[in-house]
């Protein structure tokens, strides 16, 4: 559908994707970002196969149970042939002052409205309420706006889903999945305005987070907390 | 027959080689490539054929054996619940019998299939636990588990010289709108947009036209060479 996403999940997110290991945040983001990228859907089938026989090789654990009365039960149902029809895939929903497409999933979620909060420098903010492990966000930033220099405290995904912004070490589009560690410091600017769906470690559970993937970054955190108290 | 039914299935198997090429092959698992008919029958593929074409309780019965203890252990991994995870394997081998007559080789083989479903149920089982908000599912983030046709790539770069007049017979059993979508398809060469567009009908609907489509032929010529 779009030829040119040019930053993609990581191999080991898509992974952890297709295995269902991931906390929802995650997976609404990825699942996104996979509606609009061929390439990591077609990554995506190839590691749900992978996945599969990784999960046949498991050692099998016994439940003690006698299934006998479970498999009468479901023997006794009715099966089904017809596959309900799906919706289209792209959702138009009216967000702020202009009409954008969205990936299903990112609409299903948007689906009980959104309360959008004013922050500085002409950024507008509606929290979606997913799971405890990550804060999911809608992000929009007004034309001509700059956020103030910022840094994380875990990890941040941002998925661009309509305009374009940019920061010291690149410019996004639509399509385009960035993921930021609590080591960059960075200043998003929008020329044109733009429409981004943003997942960060939950405060709380940073370390168990998305952050938990990047094993040099976690390296560094302890590092520096080890030197501080060196010091 | 026989000709018509493999070049059918070429259809919808040749995209699947992009899959199959960067994997190892399990022995269960080289069923992709094969007609129907040559199938080992004691396959998970096989079983799960007949669980869909003949509700036949005993080959349900072995595919339980094979995988319940499997989902059990997804279960126990994810939710570290072994309630939970018994429910798991209710659930996903309940979606098993209910939807065995729903699946297609040509998309995958049988464990992947049944991996996919216990997968997308576990979550929405540790999301109910956990009292989650029920805004998304499992079905809304991995959308390929009801066989999302454009996940495997078919019909946009695979346009086979299929013997359209031979078809046509099959093809007039089917619901009108589904003829329409398979004509412009694979007669005209349309892609999905474009079709979507001649028709005047949602890419998504078609999609799912199309889906329905090919899985009833496939089921027609199948019948046919009994
Ligand atoms: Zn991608």
């Amino acid at each position: 559908m779009i030829s040119e996403t040019k930053f993609h999940p990581s191999t080991e997110l898509l992974q952890e994707f297709a295995a269902g290991t991931l906390s929802a945040g995650l997976n609404i983001a990825i699942s996104a970002h996979v509606e609009f990228c061929e390439l990591c859907c077609h990554k995506t089938s190839e590691f749900e196969a992978k996945a599969a026989i990784d999960w046949l090789q498991t050692s099998e654990k016994h439940s003690s149970s006698d299934y006998s009365d479970m498999i009468a039960k479901i023997v006794s149902q009715p099966q089904q042939n017809h596959i309900e029809q799906q919706d289209p895939s792209l959702s138009e929903i009216h967000m702020l002052d202009h009409s954008v497409s969205l990936p299903k999933v990112l609409a299903k979620a948007a689906s009980n409205g959104l309360v959008w909060k004013k922050l500085s420098g002409g950024i507008k903010q509606a929290q979606l309420n997913i799971d405890d492990e990550t804060q999911c966000e809608f992000i929009y930033m007004t034309p001509g706006s700059q956020t103030p220099a910022h840094k994380h405290q875990g990890s941040e995904i941002t998925l661009v889903l309509d305009g374009s912004f940019s920061d010291e070490l690149g410019e996004y589009n639509r399509s385009d999945f960035i993921m930021r560690t609590n080591k960059d410091v960075h200043q998003p600017r929008s020329d044109e305005g733009c429409l981004c769906f943003a997942v960060l470690d939950s405060p709380l559970t940073f370390t168990k987070g998305i952050a938990r993937l990047l094993n040099p970054i976690n390296n560094y955190r302890f590092r520096r907390s080890m030197s501080q108290r060196a010091v | 027959m026989t000709q018509i039914s493999m070049t059918l299935d070429a259809i919808a198997l040749s995209s699947y080689t992009v899959k199959e090429e960067s994997l190892p092959t399990p022995a269960a698992s080289t069923a992709g490539h094969l007609p129907i008919e040559s199938l080992n029958p004691d396959s998970d593929e096989s079983l799960l054929m007949k669980v869909g074409d003949q509700q036949c309780t005993a080959a349900f019965n072995i595919l339980f054996d094979r995988f319940a203890n499997r989902i059990f252990a997804h279960g126990m991994k994810i939710t570290r619940n072994e309630q939970l995870s018994k429910d798991l394997v209710q659930e996903a081998m309940l979606i098993v019998w209910q939807k065995a007559p729903l699946y297609d080789i040509s998309k995958g083989n049988a464990q992947s299939w049944i991996f996919t479903l216990t997968r997308n149920r576990c979550f929405d089982i540790l999301r109910k636990l956990k009292r989650q908000p029920n805004c998304v599912s499992a079905d809304d983030i991995w959308s390929s588990e009801s066989g999302d046709i454009d996940a495997y790539g078919i019909a946009e770069n695979d346009f086979i010289d299929v013997e359209f007049v031979q078809i046509k017979k099959f093809l007039i059993q089917l619901p009108v709108a589904q003829q329409a979508v398979v004509e412009q398809i694979y007669l005209h060469d349309k892609t999905h947009e474009e079709a979507a567009a001649i028709l005047e009908i949602p890419l998504g609907t078609l999609k799912s036209r199309l889906r329905l489509a090919l899985g009833k032929l496939r089921q027609l010529i199948g019948t046919e060479n009994d």
